[in-house]
């Protein structure tokens, strides 16, 4: 069921350069001692491979998307932008086992000015305990949220910052990614559009995927970039597993 | 009671200053004169030996007796004895609380205050004055005795006396009437009925048929008052309280400038804190102007802390949002109301259980009195699911509030329909469109599951009927749709699943 796929459509300048397929053939049995003599050197990297490749992520619950993040899941700190047409297309779902994680870990979680009313039912449902759940008004000042979401970035306890926000400068996502580093937490934007120069480790976005012949229940799920990934890479997901 | 000696000194009354400080200039007596003393009654047996004992122990109890405080409840009547309690704390370091009375030790007080008449004038303008400022009689009885007790029944009984010396004790109380004894109605018959009138009476009788007869609260209460038995008191300690004020050199008007200032004052603070073990929740900054009223900032805390760098974190967020109407000419910080402090527990053991952190809830605090400071206090909410059929009502959001055990959680659950329930809720209900025969939102709209019927608070007279659906829209969204079943059946979208 796993789909990996070169991305056709994208403009990495290296991606005709290199084609890790081709890469592969020309190493024949051969060159195996070769093959040996790379992948026993640790400070090795190479560019076809995703950086990292043993399991140091924390899983994001859906075994496809984790085969195409860098460390087999979310990074363990940092900023993760998620990039939607519009809200509410499964964009929390995405989310929900790294949530429940979060909660099971301890700590908790604060939704800053979420479009909509944060329905605590669905929340039980998804077996995130509501004790662990702050929310932030919407009516909140950008400004404000922007404070709040660094603060919150910076306290330990806080594993995961929600947070939407659209337009926001280069400057200040540096700030929050830094906030983030420094207080070993997840933070999470969504927006509506991508900014190709983010500094944020991890750029999703997710994308509309109806067919009409019944390609219906899985979303389109592409990492725009990911640190450690040379190109971006997508897969298709169904994300309403609950529903 | 034939002592002559008392006879000649006794009672006192406390009108010629000369007299007075006479008497306490009398050099104290060779300890034998109370051996000397004929011990012709029970309750003096074993009395000899102990008052000798107590003739070292040299102290002078001043008492005071507020007969116009009877009339008052007991409350009342705590809250003005602490007051006067404070007074008193002007020329004694000891004073203890007794029923309508408060009692004081002035012998070490007395070579300070050169005499026990310029400490008793000093009491008696603050009281006087204490007294008419509450609208109460100003009058009051005092007597001082070398006994609490002692003092405390010289005082009841009215007469203004001063006892110097312990042995002139006996013969002094033994002229007060029973009445002044701490006596029930029962005892009080019984006294009279055995033609007891006086103490000195009661002098002569066995105090082994006294304890019989009276219980032994009584004759400890007489022993006390005698000097034979030990007087524990407790001791009025003044509730701590903090003001800190500083007068600006020049006028500022930049809060950064002010900042450092007022974190010199939270040193002064969290000194004074750590000093008495206390830590504080609330505290007042006050910025003056000049010709303006000054500025107040309330900091609050969640939980109680001495930390200065905690303090000084809040303090820069409340200023942040503070905008003064004029420069800030002095700074004062004041606390009000102290706790306890607790010291934060570490394990012992780093590693108990790997993968859980217990994480403390000291840094989670501090960041929410900081969210809070910042953006209102109503600003961050909880959320909670209760036990309400109908959508809108089964999901609450409240305050986050002070206290960690948040209260009023009887409706609250955890217990949630079966039925897949959406992310996200609308705040109201949207009316989708129709078009071509299909439903439609931003994009057409395809049913995926459902209905679910939902019929409740028909008896509050919004009658909710209605048929829930799980459907897609062909945009990749999952919309939590309903159909009304009574009106015009129109369809409404309520929630996303997102």
């Amino acid at each position: 069921m796993t789909i990996i796929q070169n991305h056709s459509d994208t403009q990495l300048p290296f991606q005709n350069q290199y084609q890790p397929a081709q890469a592969d053939s020309l190493h024949g049995a051969g060159s195996s001692d070769i093959d040996e003599l790379i992948q026993g050197n640790p400070k090795l990297w190479r560019g076809c491979d995703m950086a990292g490749q043993d399991a140091h992520g924390r899983s994001t619950g859906f075994t496809q998307l984790d085969a195409i993040l860098p460390g087999c899941g979310w990074p363990e700190k940092g900023l993760i932008e998620v990039i939607t047409p519009h809200w509410g297309m499964g964009e929390l779902q995405l989310l929900i086992p790294l949530m429940r994680s979060v909660v099971e870990q301890g700590k908790w979680i604060l939704w800053i000015s979420p479009p909509y009313l944060l329905y605590a039912p669905a929340l039980v449902q998804a077996g995130i305990n509501t004790d662990q759940v702050l929310v932030v008004k919407l009516d909140t000042s950008c400004k404000d949220a922007l404070w709040s979401m660094e603060k919150a970035l910076q306290t330990e306890n806080c594993g995961l910052v929600l947070a939407w926000q659209n337009w926001l400068p280069t400057k200040v996502l540096r700030r929050l990614q830094l906030a983030a580093d420094t207080g070993d937490t997840l933070g999470v934007l969504f927006k509506h559009h991508d900014s190709e120069h983010s500094p944020s480790p991890i750029r999703l976005k997710i994308d509309d995927s109806y067919s009409e012949n019944g390609g219906f229940n899985e979303s389109e799920v592409t990492v725009i970039k990911a640190r450690g990934n040379f190109r971006s890479l997508s897969a298709n997901i169904n994300l309403y597993q609950q529903a | 009671m034939k002592d002559p000696d008392s006879e000649a000194q006794l009672p006192l009354p406390w009108i010629a200053p000369e007299s007075g400080a006479q008497i306490i200039q009398l050099p104290a007596r060779p300890k034998n004169l109370a051996k000397q003393r004929p011990s012709k009654t029970a309750t003096d047996e074993a009395s000899a030996k102990p008052i000798a004992k107590h003739n070292k122990s040299k102290s002078l109890w001043y008492a005071l007796y507020l007969p116009q405080f009877r009339e008052l409840d007991s409350a009342q009547q705590k809250k003005y004895l602490d007051q006067l309690a404070g007074h008193m704390q002007s020329v004694s370091s000891t004073v203890s609380f007794h029923p309508q009375a408060l009692i004081c030790e002035i012998r070490s007080s007395l070579k300070y205050f050169a005499g026990i008449d310029v400490i008793h004038q000093k009491l008696q303008k603050l009281i006087e004055e204490q007294l008419q400022q509450w609208g109460l009689a100003d009058n009051f009885f005092y007597a001082a005795s070398p006994t609490v007790s002692g003092s405390l029944l010289l005082a009841r009984s009215g007469n203004n006396v001063l006892v110097y010396r312990p042995e002139n004790l006996r013969s002094a109380l033994g002229q007060l009437s029973t009445d002044v004894l701490d006596l029930n109605k029962e005892q009080r018959r019984r006294l009279l009925n055995m033609g007891i009138r006086h103490l000195r009476d009661i002098w002569r009788l066995p105090s082994d048929g006294l304890r019989k007869r009276f219980g032994s609260n009584f004759v400890n209460q007489l022993n006390k008052a005698l000097g034979k038995a030990a007087e524990p008191t407790q001791n009025y300690i003044p509730p701590p309280a903090f003001v800190a004020y500083y007068d600006l050199p020049y006028e500022i008007e930049n809060l950064d400038r002010l900042l450092p200032i007022a974190d010199e004052l939270l040193a002064q603070l969290c000194d004074f804190l750590r000093r008495r073990d206390l830590s504080t929740s609330s505290l007042i900054l006050s910025l003056f102007h000049e010709k303006r009223d000054s500025t107040e900032v309330n900091i609050r805390l969640r939980m109680a802390s001495r930390s200065q760098q905690h303090l000084t974190l809040l303090l820069e967020t409340h200023f942040d949002k503070l905008s003064i109407p004029a420069p800030a000419v002095a700074i004062k910080i004041e606390v009000k109301k102290f706790d306890a402090f607790f010291a934060k527990n570490d394990s012992l053991l780093q590693d108990e259980a790997p993968g859980y952190t217990s994480y403390s809830d000291s840094n989670l605090n501090q960041f929410m009195e900081q969210l809070q400071a910042r953006l209102g206090e109503n600003h961050v909410k909880s959320v909670s699911s209760a036990t309400q059929h109908c959508p809108e009502h089964a999901s609450l959001q409240l305050d986050y509030k002070e206290n960690p055990n948040r209260e009023g959680r009887a409706a609250i659950s955890t217990e949630v329909s079966a039925n897949p329930r959406p992310l996200w809720l609308l705040q109201e209900p949207k009316q989708l469109n129709i078009n071509k025969g299909r439903l439609f939102y931003r994009k057409p709209i395809t049913i995926v599951s459902g209905p679910e019927r939902i019929e409740t608070h028909w008896w509050s007279g919004v009658d909710v009927c209605r048929d829930y659906y799980v459907a897609r829209e062909h945009s990749g969204s999952r919309l939590w749709i309903y159909r009304e079943k009574s009106g015009k059946r129109n369809w409404f979208l309520h929630g996303f699943f997102a």
